[in-house]
Parts: C-alpha cells; sequence; structure tokens
C-alpha cells in the first residue's frame, strides 16, 4: 500500500464511532466521574469529589472480594459451558441429516426465552417442594428426599450456572455454525486423502480455521456474562447470604438500593478494568492474527 | 460430507452424533417443554407435578389474546427489534469491512474503544440516556429503544463482523483484484456473498438481544410502545404471579421467533462452497 | 470507494434529518396537548397485582374525569418489582409521571431530593379527610417527619393464615393466642398428615421476610427503635426472638427451602398443602380462597411475653414536584382516598379500605380476613423510616438472615449486623 493517507477506512467506520461518541461518551465519562465522587442520592448535600476514597473503600469491602471471586467462578465456568456444549452442537448441526433445519431451530429456544420467564421457570424447576428437577432426580432414584437447591450457599451459584449455560449454548452454536461454513471443503478433502483422523481434522483444520471466531465469541461472552444481572437477580437475589453475589448484581444494589451511584461506579469500574485485562491478552492475539491478513 | 458419514460405523455415529445431540437437546428443550405443559393446566393442577395435563385448557391463550395488549407488544418488539438489526448491520458492516480490510492508523484504538464500551454496565447508562431521551423528546417511542440498543449492538457487532471477515480467506478477494475489480466490486461480488453466514449471525444475535431486553425497555417504554418482555414482567405482581398467562406469553413470544429462523437458518449455512462452486 | 463514502455521507445525513424530524414531531405533539386552555393531562404512575385490575383502575379515572371534567388521568403500569427504579431513573433523569403510587419507605431518599409535594396544606381543605381511618394519618406523619407527603390508598395487616383442616387433624381446637402456643402447633403440625409431609410454618427467608421476623422478636420483647427515633434493635430480646425464629428452620419445622423461600413459594407451599400456617396479609386472600375455597382461614399474630407486634403493609399515592399541575394531582390523589374510590378499589382488590364508611360497608365488614385485620389494628405498625429503611428491608435483611438459619452467622451476629446496617 502507498503512503498516502487513505481516508476510505475513516470514512467507513465514521458512522459508529459519531453514534457512540453522541450517545455513550457522556454518560460513560460522567459514570467515570461519579466513582471519584460522594454520589448519593439520598445525601444530595453531601455530594462532591472524595478522590479515590470510593476505591480505598472497595479494596476494604470484603463483600467485593466475595464478588469478585464469584464473578470469576460464574465467567469461567458459566462461559466455558458455554462454549464447549455451543462448540460441539455446532459441529453436530454442521452436518448433513434429515430435520437438521428444525433441530437448529429448537435449539435456539433458550437464547429466544425472555429473561424474565428464565429466572421465575427455573426457579420454579428448581424447588425444594414442588420443583420437576427435584422430582425426576427423585423418579429415577438418585436422590431420596427432595433437595433445597437455591437455598444451600454451596449449591445456589452453580445452579444458576447451569441455567446460564443453557441460556448460552445456542449463542455459541449459532455463531460457530456460521464460521464453519467459511472453512475451505478442500481442506478436508486434502485431509481425508492423507487419511486424517476426525480429531486431527478438528484441532489441526477447523479450529485454526475460526479462530478469529472462537476469539471474538469468547470474548463478548465474557464481557456480556460479567455484566449480566437479571438470571441472578430472579433466581437467588444474590444469596442465599452472599453466595451468588456477582460485582455486577453488588453494583446494581448499591446503585438501586442505597442510591450510592458514587460506590455502584467504582465497583463498575473495578470489573470494567478487570475485563480490559482479560481482553489484553486477547486483543494481542487478534491484533496479530489479523495482521497477518 | 454425505460420503464422511457412509464411511462413519454405527457405533461412531451413535456415540459422537446421536448421544451428544440427544442430550443436548433435551437439555435445551426440557424447560421450554415444561413451560409448555404449564401453559395448558388448569390454575390447581400447576404445581401437582403432574407431566401431561389432566385437562389441558387452551384458556391461557385466550385470556393472552383477549385481556391484554398483547398483540400490540409483540408488534413493538418486532418493529424494535427489526430496527435495530437494520441500523445496526448498516452501520457495523461498513465499520467491519475496513478493521477487517484496511490498514490505518488509529485502528486498534477505535477496535479497543468498542470493546471497553461494551463491557461498560448498563445500570450507570441508565439515567443519563433517559436524560438523553428526554431532551431529544424521543423519550416512550420505538425510536429511543433502537437508540438505545444501538450502544450495545454497535460495538458488539463491529467485534464480530470483524472476527467473520477475518476468518474469512483474503485469497478469493486478492484473486478478484488481480482479475481487474476495484476494491468496493471485490467486497460486493466475493466478499459479501461468502460473508452471508456471518452477518446473518450477527443480525439473528442483534435481533434477539433486542427482542429481550428488559432494563431499557421498561424505563423507555409507555403503555403504547411497550414491548413483550415489559410486558410480561407486568404478570409478576406485588402478591401474585399470574402463571398461566406468564407461561402462554413465554411460549408465544418463543414460537414465532423459531418459525423465522427455520427459514433463516438456510442462509446461515450457504458458505464458502456455495460461494466458490459460483465463482 | 467515492460511491460507497457519498453512500455513507447520504445514510448519516438520512439518520440526522430523521433525528430531528422526530424530535419535532414529538414536540408538536407535546405542546398541542397542552396548549388548548386549562384541559390537563395527569399522568399516574401505578403498579398493579393482577393485570385485570387496571381495569378497575381505568373505571376510578373515567369517574374522576366525569366529576372534573378539565382533567384526565393517563395511567402507565410498571411491575412492582422495578417500580422504585423506574421512578427514580426517570425523575433523576429530569421526567416522570404526575402522580405515582408509593410505599412508606422510599419517603426519605425522596423527600431529600424535593421529589415530593407536601400534601398538607391541599389536605387541609379537603372533605374527606375525617373518613380516612385516623391511625393511617399517624402513619403517613411518622414517615414525612410530621408532614404527610402520602395519600393513604391501601393498607393490609399481615395476620396467620392457617388450614383448619390440619388443625382438627392434629388436635387443636382453638387457634393460638400466646405466642408460645403458636410455636407449640407450629410443632404439632410439623408431622404426616393424609399421608402428606406437612411442615408446621412456612418461613420466608428472602426479602420480605423481616416482616414475620418482626413479630417474633416483639413477641420476645425487642424494638426496633426507641420514642426519639434511635434505633434499638440490638437487644437481648430481639436476639432471642431472632433465635427462636431461626430455631424453627433449624428444627425441621418449616421446609427445607425456608432460606430462600419467598411469599410466591409459600402461597404454592401452602396451596399444596405442604404447610399448615404461614404469615401475611390480606393481599394473598382472593387468589388463596379461589385454590383453597372453605380450607383457609386466619387468626391474628398472637401475643408473646414481650409483646405483641405485627406488620403493617401500606400502599399510597404522592404528587411528584415536578407536576406542571400539582393542584390537579392532589385533587386526583384525594379522590383515589375518597370512597368511591377506595370501594371499587378494595371489592377488586380485596385490600382493607382506608377510609371508615367504606370498611363499615358489609362486604367488607363480614369478611372474615378483613375482620381478623382490623382486629390486629391495635398493635400494628411499620417499621422505622429511616433513609437506610428501603435498602434493609431490600436488600440487607435477607442476606444477612440467610447466613443466620444456614448457621454461618450467629443470631447474635445477625442481630448486631442488621442493626449496624439499619442505622447506616
Amino acid at each position: 500500500m502507498k503512503k498516502k493517507i487513505n481516508f476510505a477506512p475513516y470514512l467507513l467506520i465514521a458512522p459508529a464511532v459519531v453514534f457512540m461518541l453522541l450517545v455513550v461518551a457522556y454518560p460513560a465519562i460522567n459514570s467515570i466521574l461519579m466513582s471519584f465522587q460522594n454520589y448519593n442520592l439520598t445525601k444530595p448535600q453531601q455530594r462532591g469529589f472524595i478522590g479515590l476514597t470510593n476505591y480505598i473503600t472497595a479494596f476494604h469491602d470484603p463483600l467485593f472480594y466475595q464478588s469478585l471471586i464469584n464473578t470469576l467462578i460464574w465467567v469461567i465456568f458459566g462461559v466455558g459451558f458455554q462454549f464447549l456444549f455451543g462448540f460441539i452442537l455446532a459441529l453436530i448441526l454442521n452436518r448433513d441429516f434429515r430435520g437438521r433445519g428444525f433441530i437448529r431451530s429448537a435449539a435456539l429456544i433458550p437464547w429466544v426465552t425472555p429473561g424474565v420467564l428464565i429466572g421465575l421457570m427455573w426457579t420454579w424447576m428448581y424447588d425444594g417442594n414442588y420443583g420437576v428437577i427435584n422430582d425426576l432426580l427423585h423418579k429415577v432414584g438418585l436422590i431420596n428426599t427432595f433437595i433445597p437447591f437455591l437455598s444451600d450457599a454451596n449449591a445456589a451459584l452453580p445452579c444458576v450456572i447451569i441455567t446460564l449455560v443453557w441460556q448460552g449454548i445456542p449463542f455459541f452454536a449459532i455463531m460457530i455454525l456460521a464460521a464453519l461454513q467459511g472453512v475451505p471443503g478442500e481442506l478436508y478433502e486434502a485431509a481425508d486423502v492423507d487419511g486424517c483422523p476426525a480429531h486431527t481434522k478438528l484441532f489441526k483444520i477447523t479450529i485454526p480455521s475460526i479462530k478469529n471466531t472462537i476469539f471474538v465469541t469468547t470474548l463478548l461472552r465474557i464481557i456480556w456474562v460479567a455484566n449480566s444481572i437479571d438470571i441472578i437477580f430472579s433466581m437467588t437475589n444474590g444469596g442465599p447470604g452472599f453466595s451468588s453475589m456477582t460485582l455486577s448484581v453488588y453494583a446494581f444494589k448499591k446503585a438501586y438500593g442505597t442510591l450510592d451511584f458514587g460506590y455502584a461506579s467504582t465497583l463498575s469500574i473495578l470489573l470494567t478494568l478487570l475485563l480490559m485485562i482479560v481482553a489484553v491478552f486477547y486483543l494481542r492475539n487478534f491484533f496479530k492474527s489479523a495482521d497477518e491478513q | 460430507m454425505e460420503f464422511i458419514v457412509k464411511k462413519d460405523s454405527i457405533l461412531r455415529r451413535i456415540f459422537l452424533f446421536i448421544i451428544p445431540l440427544a442430550l443436548l437437546m433435551i437439555f435445551i428443550v426440557f424447560p421450554f417443554l415444561w413451560t409448555l405443559l404449564s401453559s395448558i393446566k388448569s390454575q390447581s393442577e400447576l404445581f401437582k407435578l403432574t407431566y401431561w395435563p389432566q385437562s389441558p385448557t387452551f384458556q391461557n391463550y385466550i385470556n393472552l389474546f383477549q385481556a391484554s395488549d398483547f398483540l400490540l407488544c409483540l408488534r413493538n418488539s418486532f418493529i424494535v427489534a427489526f430496527s435495530t438489526m437494520l441500523v445496526t448491520l448498516v452501520i457495523t458492516l461498513l465499520g467491519a469491512y475496513a478493521f477487517s480490510r484496511y490498514r490505518f492508523k488509529g485502528k486498534q484504538f477505535f477496535l479497543t474503544m468498542f470493546l471497553t464500551i461494551n463491557m461498560f454496565p448498563s445500570v450507570l447508562l441508565l439515567v443519563p440516556l433517559f436524560s438523553i431521551m428526554r431532551n431529544l423528546h424521543i423519550l416512550y417511542t420505538p425510536l429511543a429503544l433502537i437508540l438505545a440498543y444501538a450502544t450495545f449492538t454497535i460495538p458488539f457487532s463491529i467485534w464480530m463482523l470483524t472476527g467473520f471477515l477475518n476468518d474469512l480467506p483474503g485469497a478469493l478477494e486478492e484473486a478478484a483484484m488481480v482479475d481487474g475489480c476495484n476494491r468496493r466490486s471485490a467486497f460486493l461480488r466475493i466478499i459479501l456473498p461468502i460473508a452471508v453466514p456471518g452477518i446473518v449471525a450477527t443480525g439473528v444475535y442483534i435481533f434477539i438481544n433486542a427482542w429481550n431486553e428488559y432494563t431499557y425497555a421498561v424505563m423507555f417504554t409507555n403503555v403504547d410502545s411497550r414491548t413483550i418482555p415489559v410486558m410480561l414482567k407486568l404478570l409478576v405482581g406485588e402478591f401474585n404471579i399470574d402463571w398461566g398467562l406468564l407461561t402462554a406469553g413465554g411460549i408465544i413470544t418463543v414460537l414465532p421467533i423459531c418459525v423465522m429462523f427455520v427459514f433463516v437458518q438456510k442462509s446461515l449455512i450457504q458458505g464458502l462452497t456455495a460461494g466458490a462452486v459460483k465463482g | 470507494m467515492k460511491k460507497l463514502a457519498k453512500a455513507v455521507a447520504i445514510f448519516l445525513a438520512a439518520a440526522m434529518i430523521a433525528g430531528v424530524s422526530a424530535g419535532c414531531s414529538s414536540n408538536k405533539a407535546s405542546s398541542g396537548a397542552s396548549a388548548p386552555a386549562k384541559n390537563i393531562t395527569l399522568t399516574h404512575w401505578l403498579w398493579v397485582d393482577d393485570p385485570s385490575y387496571l381495569k378497575t383502575m381505568q373505571t376510578i379515572a373515567d369517574d374522576f374525569h366525569k366529576a372534573n371534567p378539565t382533567i384526565t388521568v393517563k395511567l402507565q403500569t410498571y411491575a412492582y418489582a422495578d417500580f422504585n427504579n423506574v421512578l427514580t431513573t426517570a425523575l433523576a433523569g429530569g421526567g416522570g409521571p404526575d402522580t405515582a403510587s408509593f410505599k412508606l419507605t422510599w419517603t426519605p431518599s425522596y423527600t431529600q431530593n424535593n421529589y415530593l409535594v407536601d400534601l398538607d396544606n391541599s389536605i387541609s381543605g379537603w372533605s374527606g379527610k375525617a373518613d380516612v381511618v385516623p391511625m393511617l394519618w399517624d402513619k403517613m406523619k411518622e414517615a414525612g417527619s410530621g408532614k404527610v407527603y402520602t395519600m393513604p390508598w391501601t393498607w393490609q395487616v399481615l395476620y396467620v393464615y392457617y388450614r383448619p383442616s390440619y388443625f382438627k387433624a392434629v388436635g387443636i381446637n382453638s387457634v393460638p393466642t400466646t405466642f408460645d402456643d403458636f410455636i407449640a402447633d407450629i410443632k404439632k403440625c410439623t408431622t404426616t398428615i393424609n399421608g402428606k409431609a406437612v411442615k408446621g410454618f412456612g418461613l420466608r427467608g428472602s426479602a420480605g421476610g423481616q416482616e414475620p421476623w418482626g413479630s417474633f422478636i416483639q413477641a420476645f420483647g425487642g424494638k426496633f427503635a426507641d420514642a426519639s427515633g434511635k434505633v434499638i434493635l440490638d437487644s437481648p430480646e430481639t436476639v432471642k426472638g431472632t433465635q427462636a425464629f431461626i430455631d424453627l428452620y433449624k428444627g425441621g419445622y418449616t421446609p427445607a427451602t425456608a432460606p430462600s423461600d419467598g411469599l410466591s413459594q409459600l402461597e404454592t407451599e401452602f396451596n399444596n398443602g405442604q404447610i399448615a400456617m404461614f404469615i401475611h396479609h390480606i393481599g394473598s386472600s382472593v387468589t388463596m380462597v379461589k385454590a383453597n375455597g372453605t380450607d383457609i382461614s386466619a387468626f391474628a399474630v398472637p401475643k408473646g411475653t414481650g409483646g405483641q407486634w405485627t406488620s403493617m403493609g401500606d400502599t399510597e399515592n404522592v404528587v411528584l414536584s415536578a407536576s406542571k399541575n400539582q393542584d390537579a394531582a392532589s385533587k386526583w390523589v384525594e379522590y383515589l382516598a375518597e370512597k368511591d374510590a377506595v370501594s371499587a378499589w378494595d371489592t377488586t382488590t380485596g385490600n382493607l379500605p382506608v377510609v371508615n364508611s367504606v370498611a363499615e360497608e358489609p362486604a367488607f365488614k363480614d369478611n372474615q380476613f378483613v375482620k381478623v385485620s382490623m382486629d390486629s389494628q391495635s398493635y400494628a405498625g411499620i417499621f422505622p423510616i429511616l433513609p437506610t429503611t428501603a435498602n434493609w428491608v431490600s436488600n440487607e435483611w435477607a442476606p444477612i438472615m440467610q447466613q443466620a438459619l444456614t448457621g454461618k452467622i450467629t443470631a447474635a451476629d445477625a442481630v448486631k449486623q442488621l442493626d449496624a446496617k439499619l442505622k447506616g
């Protein structure tokens, strides 16, 4: 390419950039500023800049650390299993078999189900008195008495993670299915001629061919899952105790419970910083492979 | 693909195909089935752990369409989800193409900016966005929701599409450009057709997220512009949950999208192979 | 490439025009609505427990319009769970309705931001003032530190729901009148009845459970606050009451799900015949009677050695100070506390009437649940209304109590934390 400045790419990204600047820049900067303020709606007279006080409070807040650990568990297991099952499903759905159109649509169900309903239905299914999961486990003979899943501080977080995984499988399945269409068929044919076993094809052809999609989907999903609150809210409300409280749930409760928007912003920004650390690892690879293009 | 299937032994087929598919589909479909069964049970039977309803009734569905403004909400949801998808795709396809096919100064900066914005929790955007919508006089119109949703669909879809485009081999387009196509026609004739699965998948993502979004929807809509999730949440009262309407409403929300997807999925899997053969 | 750039420019321009024209058109619409002389449209936000209740509310609004032809009320419902959040966001963002339904515990955070209109002046000239149950005025003043910001709308008193057939089956002949008997009866009912494993008491361990818990601690002599409003929760009596509350769960007299059980779980457990008793108010009576027929009844929260207390549930209506038509808005919330509106609303929803003239109507007077509620009126109370209360009720009580129930902390620790969080 010549050393002349090409305006085309800037023009192409302009609509998106301009929109984001117009709509999001002010709120985003505003909440960064709020994190350095005493900004509590119940104490309007005391509003003002207080430096790093909110951040120092966070680092001395045991609940911050507990939510941080819960967030890590929530994200690692939630996204991990979503990806694993979604990937498997995508490979299966990519095959030619009768009724695949129907199955593909059916696989979309969890994703389409309104979040309002997801929490309520799963809470009901998990219930320790009249829940269908307990009833099925009981009928199969795996348990003798009904288990109060969501009332148990050790079981609550794993249970909401299962719901999260359920909700997220279709996302990965659809995205990966789409990416698989870009893998040139000749590669597989050549591998077949060489007599490569299936797993070699998977790791040597399929995964490398869709690595950008895998990068982007997992990264975006990590961000989305770290910020998602509705499932936890409607199923456990962060409990029992604080056993299923994540950082974003904690921030929401601070913002709308105590109306302490200053501290809520601080928690959110700490979460964002955490996500940035994850992102840096991703971005390096992404930019590197993008430059190879 | 056909001949690969033929080569599989029956045993392989069972363990690598049928069993995983069956297990995954049971996990995926069961909650939906339970919701469906609940929606045709009578109130008294709802929590009795009978599996097949003793006296199936469609009263909940009749009530749903008669009693409330369900159809209006369904229409609102469609308008919002579809417009959000369209606006986002047009804007981001241009951007993603630039990010994926050009080298330019500030590329990493802009990509990182979009990602950082995507990390920002919506909790903190609520109040400022509300002020913006109010000052633009679009509060409580579908436009408010489309704008609000674009704040998260644009960064997402810029990244998603850039990822998809990066995965597409650049060789095809270079070949076309060598053959005398300019960049634009190489994009339109070569890249766009083979990028269809990725675009469709991203579109599906945007549509579904806009369709299901609740937090912004409850703040920025009123009785006329309300979307489905907001309407469903209204069935959860202070002292009382209307399970019948809620489950029926859930089913009616899920079904049209799945039916639509039966048609959409065909374009999701017409990919490189189709394009290459045509080329 | 040039064409592409041109397309982008056209698209951007189109988007801007669309944005601007949308702004203009809605501008016109809003100015058009308020311009024609003195026809006022009020927006009223509320939550309803059942979608069908909205019809009743619409009838009330139509009747109000007939009585005041220049004022039209536009109703807007939000889910209860989000109501406070939505209202707060709208007000903080410079919008919001003219009037809204409200909870007393929300008062401090709203008054501190001057979101609410002081109704004292308006009420002093209002003819319906004397008809309102006098005790309610005291609660309104208590919440507003002497001023009345909130207009009574509905109220409820918590009592104990029980299943008479279970009492009969285990040989309980009359409902308990002391707290000791109450706990003894809970234990008696925890047995197998008609082949069904029954727990005596449905304990609410998730948000909202502070209300029954309040009855427990006060039965043992605990208090929330002293006469001056200072929080004095941390006392040996409160610990004793909390211990009794926890012991019911630990002893297996409640379902194992108690720590996470909320109202809807308790209602379902009761309807399924899995629990014999639980504490709630008349707000659930309509659906509960539908599900259980005659096999449901109620008794007042019994008196303990240290005292007797039950929680009062409430809903009010407020006028927001951002309203441009505060006089009309006051008129509307006053209308909602007058005989006709109260009678129509409470007949539909089964709530307790806030005016005496309706409470004396036979339909209410002869209802067993209204009777029990009225009997409990003298010792019904609200939580001290502090800036911390709303959050304490919805976000602090449950996690602390859940830890105490599951044995992570002791009753004494729990009480200490609850005390500290309420003090803020």
